[in-house]
């Protein structure tokens, strides 16, 4: 009787374990755990890249390699530095860029392991509208066997439409549900929404 | 380091300073003059989802600004957005000729080729979203869908009948003989091919061999984007390419590469050591006009 009894915790204590690590649950929890940090790099990003459009991201596992592209309107500059090299900030510089604001971004992306931030057009009726979009690398995504995932998180400046099951739609009265880089979001408030990828961008 | 970049330096043989304007086959004025001529187009039969004013719109701006072009998000149109941009600076009058004969007709010939798009693609021109800009412009859809019905490759084997969503599939892909096929067929060029889909071109010093093509004409590059514009940390990918880029200038100083090329409706200014502009390159075609190669 003691064996069966045991039996049963270990498999309760294993399918707990494997569902505690679920992509649905980081989602419902990572945000709000993290809602601080996130909300300010979508802050800051968002006021740096009205002036001089760019994008960021860690293009190594280390997250010490970053991945700068700046966005001119002639030219775009495709950039990589090592984290902490002075050329970054000599580089931000010469743009014109907030670089002290820059370095903070991506000092708070390593921090959380954010893999990427950018903001990204659609079009709704022929109009067009932008959001942001940042990945994070949660160490909770991180299990064996399973393929790298990104917990990607959308930020739109008004608030979106959901069916019943929270899925982004495209219209309120069109029951379309919108993707995003060929993905279905979800609901975390009315502006924020969250999906799970195999890519950060 | 893969890449980096430290300052925009034009010393070294800058090829955008020395390149003699090619001779073109048409040229904007005379496009524009036609699209004024069309400006009454009524409403196709045969492309329910493209409003004619839109079409215009769309043909009138990708003539005053090629780069503008786009392939859209996530599609794999790029191959033939690379071809059209080519189109476009070599013989803008024959773009739109072939685009407002197309929607007007259903059907458009072209040289030796004959476009007649399946159903499904007329059906879904106009229709598609969550490509970013591309979702506003229905000439570009049209042009990129039928492109894709129309040429086929090893690549299009198993999936050879368009059904929506198939343009982020193996239906659009381009492999690089399908690539030149196709640019050999619509543009007014002499094309030169080296390269292939999984071999790197060999015994070639690259950087040469592309500053000479320039210095004759139009070059587009085979490249394998995955390296180059990372979406994920997996570090053992396949050496494969997978995106064309039209090259606007290259120049060299030391074993710094400073690559500008066009893809996505923008200018991209990238500089790469030599060790890595050889792993990421897998072709070369390059578009000369017949008088060009001659001298």
């Amino acid at each position: 009787m003691p064996n069966k009894t045991n039996t049963v915790f270990l498999f309760s204590l294993l399918i707990a374990t494997l569902l505690s690590c679920s992509p649905r649950n980081i989602s419902t929890r990572y945000y709000f755990q993290n809602e601080a940090t996130l909300d300010r790099i979508e802050e800051s990003y968002k006021r740096i890249n009205a002036e001089t459009p760019f994008n960021i991201g860690f293009s190594n596992r280390k997250f010490s390699t970053i991945s700068l592209e700046i966005i001119t309107d002639t030219l775009s500059y495709t950039y990589e530095f090592d984290m902490n090299e002075p050329r970054l900030t000599d580089t931000l510089l010469k743009y014109g860029m907030n670089a002290a604001g820059v370095t903070a971004i991506i000092r708070q992306m390593q921090s959380i392991r954010c893999a990427w931030i950018n903001e990204s057009d659609y079009y709704v009726d022929g109009k067009k509208h932008s959001l942001i979009l940042m990945s994070v690398k949660p160490v909770a995504l991180k299990r064996p066997f399973v393929y790298a995932k990104y917990y990607v998180l959308t930020y739109f400046p008004q608030p979106q439409y959901f069916d019943s099951e929270g899925r982004l739609l495209q219209k309120r009265k069109l029951n379309e549900l919108r993707k995003i880089n060929g993905e279905i979001f979800r609901r975390i408030n009315s502006k924020v929404c969250y999906t799970i990828s195999g890519r950060f961008r | 380091m893969l890449f980096f970049l430290t300052s925009y330096s034009t010393s070294g043989s800058d090829t955008s300073k020395i390149i003699a304007p090619a001779p073109i086959t048409s040229t904007q004025q005379q496009a524009l003059a036609y699209l004024k001529k069309v400006d009454t187009l009524q409403q196709s039969v045969y492309w329910p989802h493209v409003k004619p004013k839109l079409l215009l719109r769309n043909l009138k701006s990708n003539i005053n600004n090629p780069i503008g072009i786009y392939a859209g998000k996530g599609t794999n149109f790029c191959g033939y957005g690379a071809l059209t941009y080519l189109f476009l600076q070599d013989d803008p009058l024959g773009y739109v000729t072939l685009l407002v004969q197309l929607y007007r007709d259903g059907q458009a010939s072209f040289g030796d080729s004959y476009f007649e798009p399946s159903d499904p693609i007329k059906q879904e021109a106009g229709q598609l979203k969550y490509k970013g800009i591309l979702d506003i412009n229905p000439a570009e859809q049209m042009w990129y869908l039928t492109l894709a019905d129309h040429y086929k490759g090893y690549l299009n084997i198993f999936n050879r009948k368009y059904d929506p969503g198939d343009e982020n599939l193996f239906w659009a892909s381009v492999n690089y003989a399908k690539f030149n096929r196709m640019t050999r067929k619509l543009l007014h060029y002499k094309v030169n091919a080296r390269g292939a889909d999984i071999v790197r071109p060999k015994n070639l010093n690259l950087f040469e061999y592309i500053t000479d093509k320039m210095l004759k004409g139009k070059v587009v590059l085979f490249i394998n984007n995955r390296i180059v514009h990372k979406k994920d940390h997996i570090t053992i990918k396949l050496a494969v390419p997978t995106h064309f880029v039209v090259v606007e200038s290259i120049s060299r100083q030391n074993d710094l590469i400073t690559l500008v090329y066009w893809d996505y409706g923008r200018r991209t200014l990238m500089q790469l050591s030599t060790a890595f502009f050889k792993r990421i390159i897998f072709g070369i075609s390059s578009f000369t006009k017949p008088t060009t190669d001659a001298q």
